[in-house]
């Protein structure tokens, strides 16, 4: 709810990233309506001159290969320039199976898709190799390589290129329907937005946002982010090789379409349009694979037209096409709202800021205002907590002494030293009894941090075990170790700033649910999918209610809250899908007092809830207040262990770190 | 095989020059000027133009290359500036200079025609033995230009505090500000070394590839290749990149066939990116740490 005007919480998602793609009433009539519309269209198209098909059919599947380009370059941050390449190896495929070897056409379909996917399989796995521009380069090599092939082989044509195989026409029954060709780049470009569009509608695509930006908080929440990326790279080759496919039967197909200007191109036409939208791709493939045709003028003059117009284009609206029109819709939108609303703040201009330090009330407040419609969405999650599952006789129960005993997590002589540095740690020990509060503290650069990194698994240590809940994890991967209940915050928050804060903690849940990559694929069309999407979203407010964040910041992109949000954004996403071991990083780092006092609180509250907690923090008042016991390092050794008021008496302590 | 090692370092020189004026622009402003070859294909366009009407060659490269030089800035202010005003970290300068390139481009075949036009030979006729081999006086100065500018470009970089003014821009745009650089100023001097050096290249490489309005595609390809081979941090290594860039080609077109410096290099490239992904040259390249802890194994391991 609206903490400032007590005005009951909407659940609505949101627009661009509308992580619970919730289609209600309303949305499915836009869909049966937008499918009704996208076929009376291919109907038109289907019965137009041969010309105006031509065009059109070029368009569509540049619009497949744009938008299979976002899907790996807008989405997930891969700027690849190889899907020239992966396009001419689908449109080669298919015309050389058919026409060399006599294979039914629609036989090479799965054969160059599947084949181009494990072309995308090995590609994507450069991607964990070379990032950024490097990738660019590295794929855009591929690119060059290929049209270097098919340009020298004689079963390839040569310069000279191949004829098109034919694409057989409906028999006499369904000769109404017009040419058969349209109907089937038609289907492929709507299998490709049902796809794509499903993705940027799953909880998948959060994931994916986060792998682009902050690799490090996609595996803190239990994505698997090489596999992801190796899995995103592969499906946006498959569609690359449908669009290759349908290509084909176009016309010639000859090495010039599939050199490294057209690689630039296809990226282009993704920038142009507007890069990681939904329809931007569609417009700017349709703009540059019509632009040539449509402009009709002397040829060199139009040239240099098509370039000014990417430098305007761009220069004006660096966004895109889309990002224009989106600019505009918001702002229009906001012009409403302020018009409507008169009185209610806006979020992101005068925030009712996090509820002060009431912290019993406000959690009932909020609590109780949450309307959430079906209580069902709260439920215990679909999967629990594995540590949670272990028999009642192995792990007695809270409040029983030798429940404290129980070592949650242990760090057994471990060492670590980055590469060509110093030792950061060196043998130390750390175990973390079950339901406690553990403080970490330690001069800078004592190895706090390194010995987080390495707890969490985004290090992997070089000497010693680790133990989770008795079980051996220090050669797992972090996702393994977050989806067995183990979660952390950073020092410096490292979110995804383009979601709003509610987004951003359901992320938190994504080692909670199953299946979620390959469920993206169909997400809306799921009914589970649905479910796990209003979940997450129920969840996630609620998580974020228990740090004390009102409905005004439900809203807002994380980019634009104060750093405060932002640190208790994080301190939400590690507590949603209920940890049994919570890492957290220096909490307190850039938090008022008031914001201090609720941190305190809610690290009490989880211990109570018999969640072990692990804090790194430099405040000491903080430290000695809430842990029960802390660990002091310095230069990487172990200082001393110990309950709090021992390790404030202790001399060494005291030497190293209080500096008395 | 001298013969080709350095025909390779003279034309591994052209690349190598490219591949800088990419590299000082994105050093400073994290930005590709995807117009490079274009500028130096203007420089070319320029002199073989003005020599036709009868100019002298000197004025005709002085004029060359202070249009490119200017060309660069006006790229910067035209393409590149607005752009990064909305975003620092967006791609849209790839779609904005491409667009400046392809207008270049095609204005010059409009100006001079899509057809080659001759170039002044400079230096070109004269041959010089050397060790065996023998080159042109064209191909030998290329080479010492080439030394000569990453010489200079590497005294600046290291021991003025120009030079290191612009180290603090290239890791920190914000926190360089904050101590008083001038960060327009350097983006605008680092689009003019660019267009400057890509101007040079032209002059350079013209006697040997006549002037035609699109060799720009060519060899802005070239040059960029070289930026990657030698990693983009530090803007001296592209010319390392060029020369090994230079070399390989040549190799490829002598020893296997004339077709094979199509993708010949590329595979190379492919090879070294796959083995150190930030480049060849860079700081404690991932090939370097590999190298000296493959040697301290097998020290070790002769030692025991």
């Amino acid at each position: 709810m609206n903490v400032a005007t007590g005005e009951p919480l909407r659940a609505r998602p949101l627009k661009a990233f509308s992580l619970a793609a919730v289609p209600g009433r309303g949305k499915s009539a836009a869909t049966v309506v937008g499918l009704a519309a996208y076929v009376a269209g291919t109907v038109a198209i289907a019965h137009s001159s041969s010309y105006h098909q031509g065009l059109l059919l070029v368009a569509a599947v540049y619009s497949i290969l744009a938008l299979s380009l976002d899907l790996v370059a807008g989405a997930t941050g891969l700027y690849s320039l190889g899907h020239a390449g992966l396009f001419a190896l689908g449109a080669y495929g298919a015309t050389i199976l058919n026409t060399h070897y006599g294979w039914n056409i629609f036989l090479t379909l799965p054969v160059c898709v599947v084949g181009v996917a494990l072309v995308g399989v090995v590609i994507g796995a450069l991607s964990l190799r070379v990032s950024g521009l490097y990738f660019a380069i590295t794929t855009l090599i591929f690119t060059i390589i290929v049209n270097v092939v098919v340009s020298d082989l004689s079963i390839t044509g040569g310069y000279q290129g191949l004829p098109s195989p034919d694409f057989p026409n409906f028999p006499k029954a369904l000769s109404g329907l017009g040419t058969a060709l349209v109907w089937g780049v038609s289907g492929a470009l709507l299998l490709t937005v049902v796809v794509i569009w499903s993705i940027r509608s799953s909880a998948l695509y959060p994931a994916l946002l986060a792998i682009r930006g902050s690799e490090p908080f996609a595996s803190s929440v239990g994505v698997r982010t090489a596999l992801t990326r190796v899995g995103v790279f592969s499906l946006s080759a498959a569609l690359a090789g449908l669009a290759g496919w349908t290509f084909c039967f176009l016309g010639f197909i000859t090495p010039g379409q599939f050199d490294s200007t057209a690689a630039v191109n296809i990226l282009v036409m993704v920038i142009l349009g507007g890069m990681n939208t939904r329809t931007g791709p569609i417009f700017g493939a349709v703009f540059i694979s019509l632009f040539p045709v449509v402009v009709n003028m002397n040829p060199l003059w139009q040239e240099v037209l098509f370039g000014a117009v990417f430098i305007f284009v761009i220069v004006l609206f660096p966004e895109g096409f889309v990002g224009l029109l989106a600019r505009g819709w918001r702002r229009l939108v906001a012009t409403r709202r302020l018009g409507q609303a008169g009185t209610a703040p806006r979020p992101g201009l005068a925030p009712p800021a996090v509820t002060p330090a009431a912290p019993d009330g406000a959690l009932v407040r909020v609590g109780s205002g949450l309307q959430v419609r079906d209580a069902n969405l709260l439920a215990p999650l679909a999967r629990e907590l594995p540590a949670r599952e272990v028999p009642a006789r192995e792990v007695p129960a809270r409040g029983n002494g030798a429940a404290e005993a129980t070592p949650a997590l242990e760090a057994l002589a471990i060492s670590f030293n980055y590469v060509g540095g110093a030792k950061a740690l060196n043998n130390v020990t750390f175990v973390v009894r079950r339901g406690t509060v553990h403080g970490l503290i330690g001069p800078n650069g004592s190895g706090k941090s390194t010995l987080v990194n390495l707890l969490s698994g985004e290090l992997a240590c070089q000497a010693g075990t680790i133990k989770l809940h008795g079980r051996r994890i220090e050669r797992l991967a972090a996702w393994q170790r977050a989806d067995l209940g183990m979660m952390r915050t950073f020092q410096t928050a490292v979110m995804v700033p383009e979601l709003t804060p509610r987004q951003n903690v359901a992320l938190g849940l994504f080692s909670r649910f199953d299946r979620i990559g390959p469920r993206a694929l169909v997400w809306p069309m799921l009914p589970s999918a649905r479910r796990d999407s209003r979940r997450m979203a129920a969840v996630a407010e609620l998580s974020l209610a228990e740090v004390g964040l009102g409905a005004a910041w439900v809203r807002a992109r994380l980019a634009d809250v104060p750093h405060g949000v932002e640190q208790l954004t994080q301190l939400a996403v590690a507590c949603a899908p209920k940890p049994s071991v919570l890492i957290l990083d220096e909490p307190l780092a850039g938090l008022s007092t008031g914001e201090v006092e609720k941190v305190s609180q809610l690290v009490r509250d989880l211990k109570v809830k018999d969640v072990t907690v692990i804090v790194v923090e430099h405040q000491t008042r903080f430290i000695f207040d809430v842990c029960d016991e802390v660990t002091v390092l310095a230069a990487g050794e172990l200082v001393t262990t110990g309950t709090a008021a021992q390790v404030r008496a202790d001399d060494r302590v005291r030497e190293v770190y209080l500096g008395q | 095989m001298l013969q080709v090692l350095l025909t390779g370092l003279s034309i591994g020189a052209i690349y190598g020059l490219i591949g800088m004026a990419y590299a000082v622009v994105f050093y400073v402003t994290r930005v590709i000027n995807f117009a490079t070859g274009q500028l130096l294909m203007a420089s070319i366009m320029i002199i073989s133009g003005l020599t036709l009407q009868h100019w002298a060659v000197g004025p005709a490269i002085v004029l060359s290359l202070l249009a490119s030089t200017a060309g660069g800035v006006v790229i910067y202010f035209l393409a590149v500036r607005p752009v990064l005003r909305f975003n620092r970290m967006s791609f849209a300068w790839l779609v904005s200079t491409l667009g400046v390139g392809i207008v270049m481009e095609t204005l010059a075949a409009i100006i001079w025609g899509t057809s080659s036009l001759s170039f002044p030979q400079l230096l070109n006729g004269r041959d010089v033995g050397l060790l065996g081999g023998h080159l042109t006086w064209q191909q030998i100065l290329t080479i010492g230009v080439a030394v000569v500018i990453v010489a200079a470009f590497e005294v600046v970089h290291r021991r003025t505090l120009f030079g290191k003014l612009g180290t603090a821009i290239s890791s920190d745009p914000e926190m360089a500000t904050a101590v008083g650089a001038n960060v327009t100023m350097f983006a605008v001097q680092a689009f003019a070394f660019g267009g400057l050096l890509a101007g040079i290249a032209g002059v350079l490489v013209g006697p040997i590839s006549f002037a035609n309005a699109y060799l720009g595609d060519t060899y802005g390809i070239y040059g960029f290749i070289a930026l990657m081979i030698g990693g983009t941090e530090r803007p001296a290594a592209a010319m390392g990149g060029g020369f090994i860039l230079g070399i390989l080609s040549t190799l490829a077109s002598t020893y296997i066939n004339p077709e094979a410096s199509d993708w010949f290099p590329f595979v190379v490239v492919l090879a070294v990116l796959l083995l150190t992904p930030k480049g060849i040259f860079t700081s404690g390249g991932a090939l370097r740490r590999r190298m000296v802890a493959g040697v301290q194994r097998v020290s070790s391991r002769t030692t025991l």
